[in-house]
């Protein structure tokens, strides 16, 4: 008995019933060229998946989520927060900007959020009871010796070896975007699970992830713990646009980067 | 129940889906800057209607037909202009960079925007939006047996287009 080739499809997909699978099944005993054929229409599923599956970590532009983010009390974002810490660095790019000047040819505002260490405590604080649940019972961001807020743990070890495209959906960690900022370090956004949703960019600088923007939502209704879900705030976003340099990374970019350890290209 | 909560989370639950969305209507409309404007376009149209949305109803089937629906509106209202195919460039570049990975990742982006129209939703719901034979049916308003005739056209059409899948 021959087996159509839409009933095959149907059996590569998970969609027969118990009685067509059996005979499907079967078939396969019997009939080596049928496995071939329910291995051709799994290939090429999985030929698509890959091939479709880098435009999930493109940021979403924030015309969209705003849409759905129009209210103005949708979401109680810690953008406080990071508007205080943004003008602390620009008060402290100010500063350096005047320092380089003898140094170099002219003022480099770059917008270095990396000695922003006055990312406000509050927001360490909501990280503190939203990790309570990390596994090492440790924050996945710490203050390296030099003060910048590094990431350490699992987020650092995600930022160093997770591709964008090869990330589970359940994963800790999940990264956004990576891209190579103006700066000339690689930055990486990503999104933390949790009881709250913590977003945040990283950058690599020398062997360190030092956090250059943290966000934290407020944790839904009932404190349910979340996933690491893909979508980032408008606010990350909008960093990301200010501080990019060309396109974000695609996966051949990234596993690059990854192989020369994050480090600047030269 | 709080209902003005429950919305908000379910404008959460949007948000998540949003690169999906993103996707399946690029899969659609073939253009990027298209497929943004009617994403915007559902999105709004989703917020006026979230009543009608059954919460047993998967509400990333519930957002692909809104997607769709907006974007044969649009199609409708501005007469199907011509487009000038992707596809021609996008191709031209797979011979160039053997470098395997970018070179398949072309290659099939270009096969899909060759597709028909029907084939190329169908496959884009099944395939890789993941949906179930059924759902997928919903989404396009069509019975079952059309939409598994249409993927098992498409998929053919794939497989010609793109050839056996090297090993690299």
């Amino acid at each position: 008995m021959t087996i159509s080739d839409e009933t095959l499809m149907a059996f590569a997909d998970g969609e027969l019933d118990e009685a067509a699978r059996a005979a499907v099944e079967a078939a396969m005993r019997e009939d080596p060229e049928v496995s071939k054929r329910i291995a051709r229409h799994r290939a090429l599923r999985a030929r698509l998946q890959a091939g479709f599956a880098a435009e999930l970590s493109e940021p979403v532009p924030e015309r969209l989520t705003a849409v759905l983010r129009g209210v103005p009390s949708a979401t109680a974002s810690n953008v406080v927060d990071l508007q205080n810490a943004r003008a602390a660095m620009a008060r402290a790019a100010q500063a350096r900007a005047a320092k380089v000047r003898d140094g170099e040819d002219g003022p480099r505002a770059k917008a270095s959020w990396g000695t922003a260490g006055s990312i406000a405590a509050g927001v360490l604080l909501g990280l503190a009871i939203g990790y309570g649940m990390w596994s090492q019972g440790s924050l996945p961001i710490g203050r390296s010796a030099a003060g910048p807020l590094v990431a350490n743990g699992s987020l650092a070890g995600a930022l160093s070896h997770q591709l964008t495209t090869e990330q589970a959906g359940a994963a800790e960690v999940h990264i956004g975007v990576s891209y190579l900022a103006k700066s000339g370090e690689y930055c990486r956004s990503f999104t933390l699970a949790g009881t709250a949703t913590t977003s945040g960019i990283a950058c690599r600088h020398a062997a360190e992830w030092q956090i250059h923007a943290l966000t934290q939502e407020a944790a839904p209704e009932g404190g349910a713990y979340r996933t690491a879900t893909s979508a980032q705030p408008p606010i990350i976003l909008k960093m990301i646009e200010d501080q990019i340099q060309g396109e974000p990374l695609d996966s051949a970019g990234e596993s690059a980067a990854r192989q020369h350890e994050w480090q600047p290209p030269k | 129940m709080n209902t003005s909560a429950a919305s908000q989370n379910i404008h959460e639950q949007i948000i998540a889906l949003l690169p999906r969305l993103r996707r399946f209507a690029r899969n659609l409309t073939r253009d990027p800057h298209d497929a943004d404007d009617i994403l915007q376009i559902a999105l709004e149209r989703a917020l006026t209607r979230l009543d009608q949305w059954q919460r047993e109803a998967r509400l990333d089937s519930w957002m692909f037909k809104i997607v769709r629906n907006a974007w044969i509106d649009e199609v409708r209202s501005r007469g199907r202009r011509a487009k000038i195919f992707l596809a021609e460039e996008m191709g031209a570049d797979v011979g160039v960079d053997t470098a395997d990975k970018q070179a398949t990742l072309m290659s099939v982006q270009a096969a899909m925007l060759r597709l028909p129209e029907q084939q190329r939703e169908a496959v884009s719901l099944v395939l890789i939006e993941g949906l179930p034979y059924q759902e997928a049916a919903d989404v396009l308003d069509v019975p079952i047996g059309t939409l598994t005739s249409r993927l098992a056209r498409g998929r053919e059409e794939l497989q010609a287009l793109l050839g056996p899948e090297e090993t690299a």
